[in-house]
């Protein structure tokens, strides 16, 4: 196997006539990495995918792999190899000469070709099938195919479009195991295009979150959940509430601001000087919200409301306020402590939380003109 | 291949084959036959000079605006009856046949005649429908008449059967193409949505069929009102068509008034295959492009 | 088991006897010519049979009784063959072509429209008139082969559409991705999936072009071809060689297209059998 690829996108743009599918990223994936792209569709994740793969030319910058520029080289030239969501296996080739094809084009003699991609077959536990064309294999053994046939050509980098969607999901998450495992063994960079939160979160090293062409948040996953950039990627990730206000005091290292709705949040200023008068975005964990029934009359870090729906999902329940501003405020319970003292819809209660869980969100609300529904999938 | 060809010009060098083909042996040799139409002739053959007398003559005759309607009425009473068989035909085969094989089956028997000349087929029809063909003899015992019937043949009705047989099979391939791409689960939706066997017809069939049902009601009008043979012969010489006057005039070496005659035919044809295509754009449905 | 909605509707039934009528309505009169292609030595053009003989298919072969039949026949084959390559390689090119944007394609696509529906004698006429005035004399293998690709290149355009929008672009993309060239990925992906369909056209452009009349009219020259010499016995020959004519036409249009189908089917099997000894030799080395 070759040295694994670093990948690096420098004020990449891609323009489809008038409209900009990605609009002047900047990016570095370092070698080895499992990186995931995330977006909903037409955020332009996809046209990064088919730019590092060659499919795609960049309006203008650069794309490079281990510090080469190949923008306008062929895929086979820039050791990249993609695997494609509808796999794009060749029909009328079983699934030897499928994974053989592309030694066949380099013109490996027969003997050498049928070896090699048996080898590869068997390392994805698909040497029984070898004979069979791709019409006769499920969703699952298409796709280990398409991976074998990408892997036969020692990839620095391995491009994935939206790898899992054609699976139902149990295959799904087998098929993730499988992926993060096969990374970590080839030790090479993996890219993956996926529109799911829970998928990116499970495999990444480095999840992008991509809106409208640009790059929201590029960062672990535990970062990106944890300390969202903007309020679209705490939206888009879900997990959080997020409020808007204006900045009305600023002492002793606190920060108050006045909602738009009802209320106040106070949360200790951070490096970044926040100036009276703006308006801010902060967003509270799902997880980190306790509810109370009416009682102390507390208003700061804390709001009224009334119990709209409850969902019980084994080991929390989630609790829906009444939706206030039109987003939905969502308390996640762990079901030990909601069992202990119930509450049901149409109660009145009080949410409230530690000026520490408050996290400032940097960013604007996102480009979107459509919010993103919360826990979209 | 190691040709150094910019991706740029592929498609062009693609295409030029087809395109080249096209310029000479279509748009060129059409483009003889628009400059003819103003040229001027005699007995000895034609004169190169600019003149609208082809023009003149062909807008004073009355026998022209008789043949050209009687074209049209050809061409109208065909489409009618082929689009209506064709389709029938095109649906039984596409969504009562269950086995898509034995469905491609029965189309392949619809198409096998078409592999003999249309003129033998054509002619075949003469021994059945002739004054003491099979028809007038069987209808002759029955006893239904006492007289051979004589309109059968040489008549509108033997050109319109010989059209409705001929052509009626570039009707139902398109038709039945479009209809086998329907997604079934379409017509089950539109089952749970409460529709009937008629408004599953006209909400999802039809409107779905749509290409298949312009191409081919441009390859049946076209082929109808270009045709000459089958109204020769069918006829008995008693109709005429646009076409058989052009065939006429250029046997006897007239070729002004032929070229102009087919250039009004062409305007003609033209206009009713360019409102077919307005109201559906079949490249666009051909290439898939949305 | 009788499950309710595996019942046919009534529907079926009326469509049914549609079909079955439609295809009587084809098949009786090419039935009768057939039969009557058999008629006696006495017999005429219209039943009864007059005894049963082959003489008016040994007619067909004197040339002053019926014309020219064997000659036409040497003419129509070979055009027929050289029109199907042509066409095949042309409109797999051409839809290839219109797979990705380029300049002029709405014209060409609308040339190609028009060619298809511009009356065939009237083309006739005007490429007749070309040759007439560049002083070159109309021939089967130059005119009236241009003439007949006017007529089954853009049908085989519009069906290599067909075939293409049902091919989805990835393939092209994997196969370039693999270090597969331009050429290579046509030879060896493009090519191999839309096989059955190049038969098909291949398949169209062979018939349109053995049975095309009114385009080769002012086109083959002096050397006729099959249609034209039918139609010319169509007004001369009154006797039951003009059916013989039409049962030997028949029959050599099935063997064209047996023979492309059964090479279709030698392929076919021809993977299959590979397939099967390579699993042979798999389990043998294993």
């Amino acid at each position: 196997m070759r040295q694994p690829g670093e990948v690096e996108l420098v004020n990449c743009t891609k323009r489809f006539g008038e409209t900009a599918a990605v609009s002047d990223i900047n990016l570095k994936i370092r070698a080895g990495t499992y990186c995931c792209l995330l977006g909903p569709s037409g955020c332009g994740k996809t046209t990064i995918l088919r730019m590092i793969a060659g499919h795609e030319t960049p309006t203008s910058g650069e794309v490079r792999i281990d510090g080469e520029n190949v923008v306008g080289l062929p895929p086979v030239r820039r050791g990249t190899a993609m695997m494609f969501q509808d796999y794009a296996l060749f029909p009328h080739l079983s699934c030897l000469d499928n994974v053989a094809f592309s030694l066949k084009m380099a013109g490996v003699d027969k003997a050498e070709r049928r070896e090699r991609a048996a080898k590869v077959l068997a390392r994805v536990q698909m040497a029984q099938f070898a004979d069979r064309v791709p019409a006769q294999l499920s969703g699952g053994q298409r796709q280990r195919i398409a991976l074998a046939r990408a892997l036969i050509t020692n990839p620095r980098v391995l491009l994935l479009d939206e790898p899992l969607s054609a699976l139902d999901e149990f295959l799904r998450l087998h098929m993730r195991g499988e992926l993060r495992r096969m990374q970590r063994d080839l030790g090479i960079t993996f890219i993956h295009v996926t529109h799911t939160q829970p998928e990116a979160i499970a495999l990444a090293d480095l999840v992008v979150v991509m809106d409208h062409g640009h790059i929201e948040q590029a960062a672990s996953a535990q970062d990106v959940y944890n300390n969202p950039h903007s309020a679209y990627v705490a939206r888009f990730m879900g997990g959080q509430n997020v409020f808007a206000g204006r900045v009305s005091a600023v002492s002793n290292g606190m920060v108050a601001l006045d909602l738009t709705e009802q209320g106040r949040i106070e949360f200790p200023a951070g490096d970044r000087p926040v100036p009276i008068g703006s308006t801010a975005h902060v967003s509270v964990r799902r997880d980190r919200i306790h509810l109370a029934k009416q009682g102390a009359a507390e208003t700061v870090n804390a709001v009224r409301g009334k119990v709209s729906a409850i969902e019980y999902q084994g080991a929390w329940v989630k609790v829906t306020l009444e939706s206030m501003g039109g987003e939905d405020f969502v308390v996640h319970m762990p079901d030990t402590e909601f069992f202990a003292d119930p509450v049901n819809p149409g109660d009145s209660v009080r949410a409230h939380w530690k000026a520490l869980d408050v996290h400032p969100l940097v960013g604007g609300a996102g480009r979107s003109d459509r919010p993103y529904s919360l826990g979209q999938n | 291949m190691k040709l150094a060809v910019p991706a740029k010009a592929v498609p062009y060098l693609e295409v030029a084959p087809l395109a080249i083909v096209l310029f000479l042996f279509f748009v060129i040799p059409m483009a003889m036959i628009f400059a003819a139409s103003f040229f001027d002739y005699d007995m000895t053959g034609i004169i190169p000079t600019f003149t609208f007398h082809s023009y003149i003559e062909l807008f004073t005759q009355r026998t022209t605006l008789d043949l050209y309607l009687q074209t049209l009425k050809y061409a109208l009473i065909v489409w009618a009856i082929t689009l209506t068989l064709g389709f029938t035909i095109a649906y039984f085969l596409a969504f009562h046949i269950r086995n898509p094989l034995i469905a491609i089956g029965l189309l392949l028997v619809c198409t096998v005649p078409f592999w003999t000349s249309n003129i033998i087929r054509m002619i075949a029809w003469i021994p059945l429908l002739g004054k003491y063909g099979l028809f007038n003899r069987g209808l002759m015992a029955v006893g239904v008449v006492d007289q051979p019937v004589q309109w059968l043949l040489f008549s509108d009705f033997a050109v319109i059967l010989a059209y409705v047989y001929l052509f009626t099979l570039f009707m139902i391939v398109p038709i039945f193409n479009s209809m086998a791409r329907i997604d079934r689960s379409l017509i089950e939706a539109a089952i749970d949505g409460g529709a009937g066997r008629f408004r599953i017809l006209t909400e999802v069939v039809i409107p779905l069929s749509k290409t298949g049902i312009a191409l081919g009601s441009i390859l049946v009008i076209t082929l109808v009102m270009g045709d000459f043979f089958v109204v020769k012969i069918m006829s008995g010489g008693r109709s005429a068509s646009v076409v058989m006057g052009v065939f006429e005039d250029v046997n006897l070496l007239f070729y002004p008034p032929a070229a102009a005659s087919a250039v009004v035919l062409l305007i003609i044809v033209t206009l009713i295959v360019s409102l077919i295509l307005r109201v559906v754009d079949v490249r666009k449905e051909l290439t898939g492009e949305r | 088991m009788a499950h309710v909605s595996d019942r046919r509707p009534w529907t079926f039934y009326v469509l049914a006897v549609i079909f079955t009528l439609f295809v009587l309505f084809l098949y009786g009169p090419m039935a009768c010519i057939y039969i009557l292609s058999f008629q006696g030595p006495n017999g005429g053009l219209t039943f009864p049979l007059d005894g049963v003989s082959l003489d008016w298919f040994g007619a067909l072969l004197h040339q002053q009784r019926t014309g020219d039949i064997a000659g036409a026949f040497s003419r129509s084959v070979p055009l027929a063959l050289v029109v199907l390559s042509l066409t095949v390689i042309c409109s797999l090119a051409a839809g290839l072509a219109f797979r990705r944007r380029f300049v002029g394609a709405g014209l060409i696509f609308y040339i190609a429209i028009a060619s298809l529906i511009a009356p065939g004698l009237v083309l006739s006429v005007g490429i007749g008139l070309g040759f007439q005035m560049l002083d070159i004399p109309p021939r089967w293998y130059s005119s009236a082969l241009g003439a007949h690709l006017t007529w089954t290149l853009p049908f085989g355009l519009l069906i290599m559409f067909t075939i293409f929008s049902r091919l989805s672009r990835s393939y092209e993309e994997a196969a370039r991705d693999l270090g597969a060239t331009t050429w290579q990925t046509l030879r060896h992906v493009i090519i191999p999936i839309v096989l059955p369909g190049l038969f098909g056209v291949a398949l169209f452009g062979f018939t349109l072009s053995y049975d095309e009349f009114p385009r080769s009219w002012l086109t083959v020259g002096p050397y006729n071809t099959l249609p034209l010499e039918i139609w010319a016995m169509t007004t001369n020959v009154t006797s039951p060689a003009l059916y013989a004519l039409g049962t030997v036409t028949t029959v050599i249009s099935f063997f064209v297209i047996a023979a492309a189908l059964s090479s279709i089917a030698l392929i076919q099997s021809r993977r299959t059998r590979r397939r099967v000894t390579r699993e042979r030799e798999l389990q043998a080395g294993s």
